[in-house]
């Protein structure tokens, strides 16, 4: 689906159909401002680009929960939410943030209900619930049953259901359209638009609007071991660096402990919380080891940080699929998981493992390794959404630019993410962001009679000066003419595909779940010296613009160098070991240099910004 | 994909290249064309979108294991032989729906077939040539490796690399875009009549609307309750994925529009079973029509190959029973 003509201005384009995306679009729509203006018969002019088709979004992959401390199952209460948050997150979280998620996530979770999702439910009819690693009673106390679940397809439903809300409301999609620029005004302070590439044409458009919400997930693809779908290139965020601003925290990357093997698919953290056992090479149940109290359900990073060390100390296992290679799995027992309860609540896990790596889990051992999963960091934003700059030691809001979801780092999850809360991250703050856009739309939207469009010319010249640039590459992309074409055979890469690959493989060894100077600096100067010359040379091999996948490709792994230069420089200058970081030269946390949010932009400059901390003073994290 | 195995399979791809759009370019010069005519057909016409362009098929020989899914074998092909060939991907694994095609002629997903399950095994017969005769003793790889037309880039050539004498080849497996629907560029198909015909039949819960908000840390309104024997009801259609792979298998659906399809209906049986909708009524009459349960003809072709183990036909009989008995 695509709109047959573009509006000349809209109130606001809302970039990406994911959790956040669609949740934008709906907290818009549903607020009283906007209701307001439809009932003087003003219409907002809203418009949702996405690369997908809105249900193929990776939130739809999602399978464990999603947390609230709905209490349906044992008492819980959303203090103790709030608490586990900042303490996954390793003290690098904003509290003012996490505890609006707390708070909030009862309601936002009943509302997914209300609007039609299929949780799983209680004999008495309420949302079931149940453990997710992280999740205790009384402040760090015992495990406690906090995620809604729909089987292991939460992810799914909430798609699903938030599209069919969307559908209800009439909102309209530019479906497969790829966006290839974020456009400023030449002060950089305010949004005029963004230039997409509509992939079904092969046509590159300014789309001009005086509100952009960005939502386009996170950057998995940077890894060739990850959890993600292969569209999860960080696009948003190079967006945002390619238009001159700042990342937040993007050195902290989730590798979450359960992808299948080599092949990086998830299987669902509900496995070990349906009682699911990891094992080293000997058998062992080893997490006893490294969380005595928690074991298999710590948080991510821990699980993930304790499979590294089994697998560096010679205890690791080949994935059976390829014997010879090297010993970098370790076992998920799930035998003692009940036949009968497996195929009730984890059908999706089992099916993945019986699909992709031919294993019955009723009987047999499987192998498992961590996975790039999330990217805690990403385009730093208020708790309302808005985007921002961090100078002079303070937020310079850019005007009309809003983020939310997984490529936004609002900092609810700070160093490490605890599972649940990313789902409710993305519909809770893109919910309000939503809102926000209304309050601003009310003010001067673009169908009243009465609007002011004084601003607009400048705005529309900014986005078709950068849509007409985007054009004569596109022109140059396809023709075969870029201006290194000869050379670019210089290191066997001749297509965007395989750079992918490389890109992919060249981070896992630097960054993968444990890194140190020496690992950056061997793959920033493989990037800057190989990788980057070999995407400048870049052109497609077909010159038929319409569906033409190579395109939107180059730009994709274009984006992804980009955005991998800056997350190594981030994790450089961070001399400390916090959350999912793991600096193997720098082991410890170091609250008195680094318990502070990184703000990098291109040039690669960190900047520090303190961490809002209100409730809970930093302590150590054990589980 | 593990580079040090020793068998091959062969990919034989029905591709398409549309032809740039001459009617819009024609449609430019005159701002009093631009207006489609309101007495027009409807858009979604399988015909009058159906766009014009080369056909032509493609044969790939690349390594590959049993294991290994048909995804597996294309994304090799992108990264290794020929990054032009076009097909929709995205998860990998089954969830997101997007990698509907034929394979071998029946509608399927990519990430969800392997090799082992799809490939097949050359005829031994070796061909008839021009003349009318068969030879016999030279091996039938050659017959299965020949190229069929393809675009004269010269920087394609690496894909005749033809499997070496160690190399066993498992076989061939045919693709092609999914049927029933228009191609777009190779296996690409335009499935917006499909999500078309589910965005007619509202597909959205209708309840009292009520959402909840939050004032000092508590709600002011709960979950609807809904036992787990009210969700078995319907909880296995709301897995829909909305592939089209059911579509595509369907005779009755495709090329044209005298049946909504069985997605809509699977859409449409979902609400129509979720005990806290309370339009059921209107969403049966909405679907008592000669292209809605009417036009289903319980060929069952459907159930075949759901991702999300939806037995479509035995859903498609539940729905029609249920629309004549109310």
């Amino acid at each position: 689906m695509s709109p047959k003509r573009l509006e000349d201005m809209y109130d606001a384009v809302i970039v990406g159909a994911g959790a956040a995306g669609l949740s934008a679009a709906l907290g818009l729509l549903r607020s009283p401002e906007i209701m307001d203006l439809k009932e003087q018969g003003v219409e907002p002019k809203i418009l949702v680009v996405s690369k997908l088709q809105p249900l193929r979004s990776h939130t739809g992959s999602a399978e464990g929960g999603i947390a609230a401390s709905l209490g349906n199952i044992e008492t819980d209460d959303w203090h103790w939410h709030y608490y586990d948050t900042i303490k996954g997150g390793d003290w690098l979280v904003d509290q003012d943030a996490a505890k609006l998620l707390a708070e909030y996530a009862p309601e936002t979770v009943i509302n997914l209900e209300r609007q039609g999702v299929a949780f799983s439910r209680t004999e008495d009819g309420h949302i079931s619930q149940r453990r997710f690693g992280g999740h205790t009673r009384d402040f760090g106390g015992s495990p406690v049953k906090r995620a809604a679940y729909a089987a292991d397809r939460i992810g799914h439903q909430i798609l699903h259901t938030l599209w069919q809300q969307c559908v209800a409301q009439g909102v309209a999609f530019a479906e497969e359209w790829y966006v290839t620029d974020l456009v400023l005004d030449e002060n950089g302070n305010r949004v005029a638009g963004i230039v997409a590439l509509d992939t079904h044409s092969g046509k590159t458009q300014a789309v001009h609007a005086r509100n952009v919400l960005i939502a386009t997930g996170g950057a998995g693809r940077l890894f060739h071991t990850t959890s993600n779908s292969w569209d999860l290139t960080g696009d948003g965020m190079a967006l945002v660096l390619d238009a001159g601003l700042q990342l937040e925290d993007i050195e902290f990357v989730q590798f979450h402990p359960t992808g299948l093997a080599h092949t990086g698919i998830l299987l669902s953290e509900a496995a070990r919380a349906e009682g699911g056992i990891l094992r080293n090479a000997d058998g062992e149940p080893f997490m006893e080891r490294y969380a005595p109290e928690h074991k298999d359900l710590a948080a991510r990073d821990v699980v993930s940080r304790s499979i590294m060390a089994e697998i560096d100390a010679g205890r690791g296992v080949p994935d059976p699929k390829d014997p010879d290679g090297p010993k970098d799995c370790v076992w998920l027992d799930m035998t003692g998981i009940a036949p009968e309860r497996m195929a009730e609540a984890l059908p999706q896990v089992v099916e993945t493992i019986e699909q992709y790596a031919n294993l019955d889990p009723v009987k047999d051992w499987v192998p498992i390794k961590p996975t790039a999963h999330y990217t805690m960091g990403g385009i730093p934003i208020t708790t309302d959404g808005e985007v921002y700059r961090w100078s002079d030691g303070r937020r310079a809001l850019v005007d009309g630019l809003f983020a939310a979801g997984e490529c936004s780092c609002v900092s609810v999850h700070g160093a490490n993410r605890l599972g649940g809360n990313s789902l409710l991250d993305a519909c809770l703050f893109g919910t309000r962001a939503g809102r926000t856009l209304a309050a601003r739309i009310a003010d001067n939207p673009v169908d009243s009679p009465m609007a002011d469009e004084s601003a607009d010319e400048s705005l529309v010249n900014a986005a078709d000066q950068a849509a007409a640039r985007r054009s004569d590459e596109l022109n140059d992309l396809l023709n075969g003419s870029a201006p290194a074409a000869a050379t670019d055979t210089d290191y066997g890469i001749t297509n965007p595909y395989q750079l992918m690959a490389r890109l992919g493989s060249v981070m896992d060894r630097a960054l993968a779940v444990r890194c140190s100077a020496g690992t950056i600096d061997a793959a920033l100067s493989t990037i800057v010296e190989q990788l980057e010359p070999a995407a400048k040379a870049l052109h497609a091999h077909d010159s038929t613009a319409a569906f033409n996948q190579e395109i939107t490709a180059i730009w994709e792994v274009r984006h992804l160098i980009e955005l991998a230069k800056v997350m190594l420089k981030a994790s450089e200058a961070r001399q400390e070991s916090r959350g999912s970081l793991k600096r193997l030269d720098f082991p410890e946390r170091d609250d008195e240099h680094f318990l502070a949010h990184s703000m990098i932009a291109t040039d690669g400059a960190v900047a520090l910004q303190p961490v809002v901390i209100t409730d809970y003073p930093p302590k150590k994290r054990e589980y | 994909m593990a580079e040090a195995n020793n068998t091959t399979v062969t990919l034989q791809v029905h591709r398409f290249t549309p032809r740039a759009e001459r009617a819009e370019r024609a449609r430019g010069g005159s701002p009093f064309a631009r207006k489609s005519s309101p007495f027009a057909g409807g858009s979604d016409s399988a015909t009058r979108r159906r766009p014009r362009g080369k056909q032509w098929v493609q044969e790939y020989t690349i390594p590959a294991r049993p294991e290994d899914t048909v995804l597996d074998c294309l994304l090799a092909v992108k990264r290794t032989v020929d990054p032009t060939l076009a097909f929709r991907y995205s998860c990998g694994h089954g969830m997101c729906g997007s990698d509907a095609v034929s394979i071998n002629g029946t509608p399927t997903l990519l990430c969800t077939a392997t090799i082992r399950d799809w490939v097949k095994k050359p005829i031994d017969l070796p061909q008839v040539d021009d003349e009318g005769f068969r030879h016999i003793g030279s091996g039938a790889e050659d017959a299965i490796n020949g190229m069929g037309e393809h675009e004269d880039d010269g920087s394609l050539q690496s894909e005749q690399s033809k499997p070496t004498g160690e190399n066993s080849s498992l076989g061939v497996i045919e693709l092609a875009a999914l049927p029933g629907f228009p191609p777009q560029r190779d296996l690409i198909a335009d499935i917006d009549p499909m999500l078309n015909q589910i965005r007619k039949l509202t597909p959205y819960l209708e309840a009292d609307g009520v959402l909840a908000t939050t004032s000092e840390g508590k709600v002011d309104a709960y979950e609807y309750l809904q036992h787990p024997e009210q969700l078995a009801k319907y909880e296995t259609l709301s897995n829909c994925i909305a592939c089209g792979v059911c579509e595509g298998a369907c005779p009755v659906f495709a090329g044209g529009d005298a049946f909504i399809g069985p997605a809509a209906l699977i859409w449409a049986s979902r609400f129509v079973n979720d005990s806290r909708d309370v339009k059921a009524m209107e969403r049966m009459d909405a679907i008592d029509t000669a292209d809605g349960v009417a036009a289903c003809q319980s060929v069952r072709a459907c159930s075949r190959h759901c991702p999300r183990g939806i037995d479509v036909g035995e859903e498609m009989w539940q729905i029609v029973a249920k629309v004549r008995e109310r």
